[in-house]
């Protein structure tokens, strides 16, 4: 009965002990290193398959008769930590431009005390897969459309055009918060190609800067039911000297939708960031 | 019994500390860690909505004698709910005490780690959204 008793409260005692490393991390997580843990992948349970369309692609989201949504929220595109891929770049090896590199270190400096996304502004580009409270990735095969929805932030969605269009042309794309997206699917590999952005928005959580030349190749992958691979290559030639890569895992949260949040309702906190 | 009651105590604990708790700023650039708050109050007002539930009291101010009307930021709702708060857990007038963190602007404005009836002394739950990703 005693053991019995030791082992239901170690049990239940383990989410404490990982929480407690979440907090531990968090000079990690404002050099873009949060994750599930500080010392690589975290255990993960045993997973289903991934759950395929008739002709074989993977389904990006809950399947039908099924409920869920990707678990958005840790995750870099630099540093090796928790989540973010293994063959990531430390911080240190991001190809800055003198000019990037000081806005980098002047935002981190200010704690993000001006992140437009504090502001309830969109999260654009990668920190689309990295802003908490969901994220929802569904194909519309008879519209050639894959639809990429956002519970957190301002509750935005993408559409990425999958029936062969090009961009349009430089001189009629309005630069904007999701750019102009056009994919398609490599193997079960969804591979999405975007330009058209303004600068008005940080494209990760930690302020990484771009410019309107901002051009990304985003690559998504299901490897099983409960995992989510994002990939993306920066290719920015006003802000990078060359184009680099980074990604990192997110995980499924089973059984239930995304709940509604909109930044905007009730958003008080932007008067009071004021930084060091 | 007793073996239920720790068995049940515990995982309500790790329920609680565990739960992930996100926000859409940085906590840093907001509050001071530093600045540690323990207030007495009663509540003036309950904003249950995004991005972070509020709730208002009015506090007694024992060196002015003026009555200050404090805000304090929890988390969102959807995920306080997870630690059992619901949008009437607090009612107008309920007097509570308020454990949490001042805002750097120091303005009457701080975030809630741990909320207390005042009566009982019955625990309501970590609101904080500390150690959070913008």
């Amino acid at each position: 009965m005693r053991s019995r008793f030791a082992i239901l409260v170690l049990f239940s005692l383990l989410p404490v002990f990982s929480f407690g490393q979440q907090r531990s991390d968090a000079p990690a997580a404002q050099a873009g290193q949060r994750g599930r843990g500080a010392r690589g992948p975290a255990q993960r349970p045993p997973s289903a398959p991934t759950p395929r369309y008739p002709d074989g692609h993977p389904m990006l989201s809950a399947p039908p008769g099924k409920l869920g949504y990707w678990d958005a929220g840790t995750g870099s595109i630099f540093g090796k930590n928790g989540n973010n891929l293994p063959t990531n770049l430390d911080i240190s090896e991001v190809p800055f431009m003198a000019w990037s590199r000081a806005l980098y270190e002047v935002r981190r400096a200010e704690q993000s005390k001006s992140d437009p996304h504090a502001r309830c502004l969109p999260p654009g580009g990668p920190r689309q897969f990295h802003t908490p409270y969901g994220l929802l990735i569904y194909e519309i095969p008879e519209a050639k459309r894959v639809l990429i929805l956002s519970g957190g932030g301002p509750h935005i969605w993408r559409i990425v055009y999958t029936d062969g269009r090009p961009h349009p042309p430089a001189d009629q794309l309005d630069p904007g918060f999701l750019g102009h997206s056009v994919g398609h699917w490599e193997g079960d590999t969804l591979v999405i190609d975007t330009v058209g952005f303004n600068e008005k928005f940080w494209m990760t959580r930690f302020g990484l800067p771009h410019t309107e030349a901002l051009h990304l190749i985003e690559r998504i992958s299901r490897p099983d039911y409960n995992t989510l691979k994002y990939e993306v290559t920066i290719d920015d030639p006003k802000t990078y000297t060359r184009p680099w890569s980074g990604g990192h895992i997110i995980n499924w949260h089973p059984d239930e939708d995304f709940p509604e949040y909109f930044c905007q309702d009730n958003n008080r906190d932007a008067e009071h960031l004021v930084g060091q | 019994m007793r073996f239920r009651t720790a068995v049940f105590c515990a995982l309500i604990l790790g329920f609680v500390l565990a739960a992930p708790l996100l926000a859409h700023h940085s906590f840093a650039a907001e509050y001071d860690s530093t600045k540690v708050v323990k207030l007495t109050g009663n509540v003036t007002r309950v904003d249950w909505q995004n991005p972070h539930a509020y709730f208002y009291i009015d506090v007694k101010n024992a060196e002015t004698g003026r009555v200050e009307n404090w805000a304090f930021e929890m988390g969102a709702p959807s995920v306080i709910a997870r630690q059992g708060w619901t949008k009437t857990t607090l009612k107008i007038g309920d007097v509570i005490i308020v454990e949490g963190t001042r805002a750097k602007d120091g303005g009457f404005h701080g975030n809630a780690r741990s909320v207390y009836m005042a009566d009982t002394g019955k625990k309501l739950g970590a609101g904080s959204s500390e150690a959070t990703t913008p």
